[in-house]
């Protein structure tokens, strides 16, 4: 359990020191069970951090979303450090983001948060309706919701996001200094998403994705909340030449989704924060879930795990499975 | 009598190999069909597997990367790059209900003339049973 | 204009006897709803929250070819649509049908786009007052209502196992004609009246928009933008399923011998929306572009056309994955200390 005055004490002295520049964290969301991500860059907004099973968002994502802007004439270039706070599977993107050298390990303050469960908001929504609760928090094997003075207690399968109860790596696995203690892993993950999917027929499966696929608005927004996505210029939106067009066409929309699910394969550390920001509900996670689980399998290789490691394209094995080619 | 589907194949060669492979089944006129359109690449590790997905909205019917034998690449390791590229890519397609017959790579080396006939003669005959590429071929195209 | 009603379990006949129109009505799909061509009239229902994706996707698609042209042709053959074509949106809700009325302002202004003002000539609007307004829906403070009529041909009243609908134009009464709508008395329109009132009563979150549009320019150079666009995915969630959003692309799409001009959805939150021919991106970061958007919606379009581009829906509000919260920006706004306008 975080002791929040402890956990924003701690974050005021990081952003007092004069060598760190933002902290990244979480803050209450202005209504229901959000939260929002938020970059602290004085004291006086320290203590609008909290932690609770609400904090959704991956911090990881905002340390590459931050545009480097041209350094004016004269001045210096501000190389000071961000500080930022990871659960488990927020870590796993730091730590592929170090693989890929996107930024230099001292330049990063990282504030492990080892980590229980985040609820789903759907779920929460459906059990609750359209209310804002006092406190959501976890205690032992439950979720305890406070609202208007009364307290509700819900098994944590019934509140909590679909991905947190197979979590693999529930303490991050990289940080500076824990801000509460390590969690003992509860959940085992063995794919069985991916399986079930796999018995579809190639038709069942077009079927399946001719329809999800239709709905796509391309809002991008999957693309721009995933931490591995930081490409400057992304090649949805290269014009000269252009690969995909912006129509949405079934052909665009799915040429769009597969070039992101190839691009992430070997690098999806599986937040699954796709997913969940996705307005219409595509189940973008069912790629890269089936992409993880073969690069494990043909690979033996996990991304996001070991910051020594090299990025899965960038080296190969002689003896790499070569089971379709002639 | 409805006319058979004669699939529209976009071959990937790389240059030093697989291309010379092929270029020795032409001078030693062996016959081999006519459904692949050969694109020349310096290495097969320069084959992007967006190409495959252009390929296949552009009106392809199947795909064929060529490279190197394993070991024999002349820039010593693009096709150990494009080989774990490809089988990733294979997989996905698959996962997205792509007949796996449409994608197919294989090794060819400048002696092997006549298995490049052989390979283009399995290429053409998975793609034929897939049948017509539909899932991801731009619906302009019918205009 | 007039006063009729249906029984609730006759939705689906009502529905089946306008087959001379092309009816389009809300449908889910799990958690997701939208507006699509009515296949089977049993399955609709008017049960859920409005719908994810607005209905501006009607008048305004998507993805829209503006024309198509071949090799060797000589002359230009646009898609426009058909203007007496008849369709009809059963169960619009009274902000979605008062954004029509905002964007038309767009439509009609240095151009007038036939492929929109057709559709809305040929579109039937039969609304749906809201009985119960979500926790994010504002409509009352940017001149609408749950019961709003502004922009509707007609407005159905759920009254627990009867709808009573309220004709409101021409093309109202075509409707409740084409239906066979049973005539309504005055106990319909009494409850019709009295829902209305509670309804307003119901909406939990407002804004005073006073002053708005003219103190958001003296805040261009303002840092408290920053605590918003800090968190900003630069994706195009909020104004692509905003009502009141209209931006568009146009691109070529060529094959060999035949092409089309398309146009489709665009949004400023991109970062390559105003990028320049040479790579000069005056909009290069996130605060730039969040400025602007609010900046458009709520100072330049209403010192153009008098109307702030927004009717609370509050579609952005639910959606956004990292709770940029327009509420609270205009909030923060009005609170900020200005400066003195720049002038050119």
């Amino acid at each position: 359990m975080v002791d929040l005055k402890e956990l924003q004490d701690k974050a005021k002295e990081v952003i007092s020191r004069d060598d760190v520049r933002r902290l990244i964290g979480w803050q209450r969301g202005t209504y229901g069970f959000e939260s929002a991500p938020i970059v602290v860059t004085d004291a006086s907004d320290a203590d609008k951090l909290i932690f609770d099973p609400t904090c959704v968002q991956n911090p990881a994502s905002f340390i590459t979303l931050e545009e480097k802007r041209p350094v004016p004439r004269g001045q210096e270039p501000d190389t000071r450090k961000v500080a930022v706070m990871v659960k488990g599977c927020d870590s796993r993107a730091i730590v592929q983001q170090l693989v890929e050298k996107a930024y230099p390990r001292e330049n990063m303050i990282v504030m492990g948060m080892p980590c229980r469960g985040v609820i789903d908001r759907r779920k929460a929504a459906a059990l609750f309706g359209d209310v804002t609760p006092d406190e959501v928090k976890l205690d032992g094997d439950k979720v305890v919701v406070s609202l208007n003075s009364e307290t509700k207690e819900l098994a944590r399968g019934d509140i909590l996001a679909d991905k947190c109860m197979r979590c693999r790596y529930p303490n991050p696995l990289v940080s500076d200094e824990l801000m509460t203690e390590e969690v003992e892993k509860w959940g085992a993950d063995e794919f069985a998403d991916v399986d079930e999917f796999e018995k579809m027929s190639p038709a069942d499966k077009w079927k399946f994705w001719e329809e999800q696929f239709s709905k796509c608005i391309r809002c991008y927004s999957c693309r721009n909340v995933c931490p591995m996505c930081y490409c400057v210029e992304c090649v949805v939106a290269k014009l000269k030449p252009q690969w995909t067009r912006r129509s949405t066409d079934i052909s665009e929309n799915a040429a769009y989704h597969v070039q992101r699910a190839w691009h992430l394969s070997g690098r999806c550390i599986e937040c699954m924060e796709c997913q969940r920001v996705c307005p219409v509900d595509i189940p973008i996670m069912t790629l890269n879930r089936k992409m993880t689980r073969d690069v494990k399998e043909m690979f033996d290789y996990e991304p996001g795990v070991d910051v020594e490691a090299e990025p899965l394209l960038a080296c190969y094995n002689p003896q790499d499975p070569e089971d379709y080619i002639m | 009598m409805s006319e058979e589907f004669e699939p529209n194949i976009v071959a990937f060669l790389c240059n030093w190999c697989s291309y010379a492979g092929a270029d020795l089944a032409g001078t030693s006129r062996t016959q081999y069909l006519p459904n692949i359109k050969i694109i020349r690449v310096m290495c097969s590790g320069r084959v992007n597997p967006l190409f495959l997905l252009n390929a296949l909205q552009q009106g392809a019917d199947g795909v064929l990367i060529s490279g190197c034998h394993p070991g024999d690449c002349h820039y010593l390791e693009g096709n150990f790059y494009a080989r774990r590229r490809f089988m990733l890519m294979h997989k996905l397609l698959e996962h997205v209900g792509v007949d796996p017959g449409r994608v197919n790579m294989s090794w060819v080396s400048a002696s092997e003339g006549v298995k490049f006939k052989d390979v283009i003669e399995e290429v053409v005959t998975s793609v034929k049973e897939a049948g017509p590429m539909d899932q991801f071929r731009r619906r302009q195209l019918n205009w | 204009m007039g006063d009729y009603k249906f029984a609730k379990d006759k939705l689906a006949e009502v529905l089946s006897s306008l087959g001379d129109y092309q009816v389009f009505a809300p449908t889910p799909a799990g958690d997701v709803v939208r507006f699509l061509e009515v296949k089977d009239p049993a399955a609709v229902t008017l049960e859920s929250a409005n719908s994810t994706v607005p209905p501006k996707e009607l008048m305004f698609p998507e993805t829209e070819t503006l024309f198509k042209y071949r090799l060797g042709d000589t002359g230009l053959d646009p898609s426009v649509p058909d203007a007496s074509a008849r369709r009809l949106v059963f169960g619009i809700r009274p902000c979605d049908a008062m954004a029509y009325t905002i964007v038309d302002n767009l439509f009609s202004w240095d151009f007038t786009d036939p492929y929109y003002l057709n559709r809305r000539e040929n579109t039937t609007l039969v609304g749906f007052a809201c009985g119960d307004p979500c926790a994010n829906c504002f409509c009352p403070s940017m001149g609408g209502a749950p019961a709003s009529e502004k922009g509707l041909d007609a407005l159905m009243f759920d009254l627990g196992d009867t709808f009573y609908v309220k004709t409101l134009t021409d093309k109202g009464d075509a409707f409740a004609k084409a239906a066979g709508l049973d005539a309504a008395g005055d106990a319909e329109s009494k409850a019709a009246e009295k829902q209305a009132e509670e309804a307003l009563g119901k909406v939990k979150r407002s804004i005073d928009t006073a002053g708005i549009p003219e103190k958001l320019p003296s805040l261009y150079d303002h840092p408290f933008w920053e605590q918003f666009s800090d968190r900003c995915l630069s994706c195009g969630i909020c104004t692509f399923l905003c009502p009141t959003c209209h931006c568009f692309d146009i691109q070529d799409e060529a094959e060999a011998f035949n092409a089309r001009r398309a146009r489709m959805w665009d949004t400023c939150m991109f970062a390559e929306y105003t990028v320049h021919t040479s790579g000069h991106n005056p909009r290069p970061t996130r605060k730039e572009r969040t400025r602007n958007r609010i900046s458009h919606k709520y100072s330049y379009f209403p010192e153009k056309f008098d109307v702030i581009a927004c009717v609370g829906c509050g579609r952005c509000i639910n959606n956004c994955p990292v709770n940029i919260d327009l509420l609270d920006i205009l909030e923060k706004s009005k609170q900020a200390e200005g400066k003195e306008a720049k002038t050119a």
